[in-house]
């Protein structure tokens, strides 16, 4: 009966479109019709990702499977189906504009919704992902209007209030994970709370940078950096390249000083061993030795000097008698 | 006859389809009869059956709708001004309520700004930014962080979520006459007004050219350690070097003026023939062609050149 009410309009349709025909036939191509509908609008497919909800007269009643699967026609059940399986993600701070192997970015900025103030009352820009899933269509589609837009403003405000409780320092470089990790937990909750049938798989932070004006000076910061480690690296180099060296000349040094202390010490041994043997037979024969040794010596220095003087013992007064000056001079010439 | 049949057959079934209306999972109905309302809301979904004609349909959101605050300018305890936005979710509690004193979502969402900028207005006002920007007093992460980066965050007394919980309890109190629940309100973004962000901008400049500041001098004041120390260094292995030679050297020599010592000291005799074999090995080298020698015949070596017997 209620079928009748919502099919009413249906059949009405041909009797306008083809007015000169019999009521017969027109009743007869009418019941066709109706037939043809009511088969058409009573079954569905559900894609493999998807989840169908079955509505009669507006009201749930049940969730069916992906597949073939039958509903009551005439409008009286309709479908709604909603990709569960799908997994979903917002991007905040950018948009990609193509996404592909080589995904291009939206020009525009999306300045308002990156920048975020900091705990310490500085800002940074911060681009990030959430990507979520629908576990629960029907919340999904009858709790929250709009369920996009509500998800995207309790993310901002969900990063924000993460943001707000670090240092930029943090948020530049050894919070990005924890802040992630943080921001899942608080928006599952939030998402919870709200009833949206949202499940976060993931909040992803992408690039979080300085704000623009301050960019330059961080680069310049990472510049001093690497100015030090040169600097110190020189002096390094240098210190290298003199210091061992000096070692290896220092024991050089000592070495020598060895050598010569070897070289005194054996030659003196060696001086004395000569003496003391020397002496021992010496000891044996003192006059004789003695002499000849003084004759020996006289042998030697005698013929070398050109110019001797022998002068009787008795003699006195010799030297004065002598030129002096004059020998000297012919034994320079 | 045949067509008066037809028309009423006509009325009648017109009457059957408005005698029926499917209200959905999202919407909830006040019945009205001539703009009175009747009866109770109708909150669950499905086919519904009411009088024909007489009877209105006023269908109303059943869901959590959405307000979205104006982006506004305001100035906090402290002075500084910041744009605020926030967000509410709320929804239609007492939708005969909501219908009396509103009429439609339009109306609400006048009725909603005026509360709820109101409120974050009074809110913000009573607090320093800080309080507005933190949540907790929670410890920043230090750790691997240069010394100038290691700030402390000033303590807060409120915070955020202290904060937009005042907001909402103040919202709340003052819609629970018009039928709509407040769920939540939060702010989705605030931000520095333009020049108060230039001003923190350079602000930021100022801190990191003193880091890099500090990075160049430590740069240099070490390299100037490191060649202090290699000049000291240089000077402290040569002079070690030198003392430990001059140390063997010493040793050396006083080992060998021993040994000497111990050979050529034993006794007179040995004294004596030292000094002679010394001077007899002295002569060779000490006299030349050039030097004039003078000897009488009493010396040793030509006292035979007058007496066969040596003068004796």
């Amino acid at each position: 009966m209620n079928g009748n009410v919502q099919g009413g309009g249906g059949p009405q349709i041909p009797e306008i479109r083809l007015p000169n025909l019999s009521p017969r036939l027109i009743a007869r191509l009418a019941v066709v019709l109706l037939v043809v509908i009511v088969v058409f609008t009573s079954f569905y497919t559900v894609g493999p990702e998807e989840s169908g909800l079955v509505l009669r007269f507006g009201q749930y009643v049940r969730s069916t499977d992906p597949g073939l699967n039958f509903k009551l026609p005439l409008g009286v059940e309709r479908v709604m189906k909603v990709p569960i399986q799908r997994q979903l993600k917002e991007e905040f701070g950018f948009r990609t504009a193509t996404s592909g192997v080589r995904s291009t970015y939206s020009q525009r900025s999306f300045a308002e919704e990156a920048n975020i103030l900091t705990g310490d009352l500085n800002a940074a820009v911060v681009e990030w992902v959430v990507q979520y899933r629908v576990v629960d269509p029907y919340k999904y589609l009858f709790r929250v209007r709009n369920v996009e837009e509500t998800f995207r403003d309790m993310s901002e405000a969900v990063m924000r209030a993460i943001i707000g409780d670090r240092t930029v320092n943090e948020v530049l470089t050894v919070g990005r994970a924890e802040i992630a990790l943080q921001a899942e937990v608080d928006l599952q909750e939030l998402c919870d709370q709200y009833e949206t049938g949202i499940k976060v798989e993931q909040v992803v932070l992408q690039d979080v940078n300085p704000p623009d004006p301050v960019k330059p000076s961080f680069n310049e910061v990472n510049e001093a950096q690497q100015q030090r480690s040169t600097l110190i690296n020189e002096a390094q180099s240098e210190y290298n390249k003199v210091i061992p060296r000096a070692r290896g000349e220092a024991l050089q040094t000592i070495q020598e000083a060895e050598g010569y202390a070897l070289d005194r010490v054996n030659r003196a041994r060696g001086d004395s061993a000569r003496f003391v043997a020397l002496y021992e037979a010496y000891r044996r024969a003192p006059e004789v030795t003695r002499r000849r040794i003084y004759l020996e010596t006289m042998n030697e220095i005698l013929p070398k000097v050109e110019r001797k003087i022998v002068v009787d013992g008795d003699l006195e007064g010799v030297l004065p008698l002598l030129d002096l000056s004059g020998a000297v001079k012919g034994g320079d010439q | 006859m045949r067509y008066l049949g037809i028309i009423i057959g006509v009325i009648v079934l017109i009457a059957v389809a408005n005698a029926f209306y499917v209200l959905n999972e999202t919407e909830q109905v006040i019945i009205t009869q001539f703009g009175k309302p009747v009866g109770d809301p109708v909150v669950t979904p499905g086919l519904k059956v009411k009088t024909p004609f007489i009877q209105k349909v006023n269908r109303f959101d059943k869901r959590f709708l959405e307000w979205d605050g104006d982006p506004n300018q305001l100035p906090t305890k402290d002075k500084r001004f910041i744009w605020v936005n926030t967000y509410a979710r709320w929804r239609i509690s007492d939708p005969l309520l909501y219908f009396q004193r509103l009429r439609d979502e339009r109306g609400a969402q006048t009725r909603l700004d005026d509360i709820l900028d109101g409120e974050t207005r009074n809110a913000i006002a009573k607090y320093d930014v800080v309080e507005v920007v933190r949540s907790t007093n929670r410890e920043p992460e230090l750790g691997g962080m240069l010394e100038e980066d290691q700030v402390i965050l000033e303590a807060i007394e409120a915070g955020r979520e202290i904060i937009h919980r005042e907001i909402l309890a103040n919202a709340q109190a003052r819609t629970t006459d018009l039928g709509i629940e407040i769920l939540d309100l939060q702010f989705k973004r605030i931000n520095y007004v333009d020049e108060v962000e230039r001003k923190v901008f350079e602000r930021m400049i100022a801190e990191r050219k003193r880091i890099a500041d500090r990075f160049r001098s430590e740069g240099e004041g070490e390299a100037s350690r490191i060649r202090g120390e290699k000049d000291r260094e240089l000077l402290r292995i040569q002079s070690e070097a030198y003392k430990t030679a001059e140390e063997i050297r010493g040793r050396a020599d006083a080992g060998a003026t021993n040994i000497y010592a111990a050979a050529y000291d034993r006794s007179a005799d040995t004294r004596s023939f030292y000094v002679f074999l010394k001077t007899m090995e002295t002569y060779p080298v000490a006299l030349d062609e050039k030097s004039t020698l003078v000897l009488t015949t009493e010396g040793d070596f030509y006292r035979f050149l007058t007496d066969a017997d040596g003068g004796r």
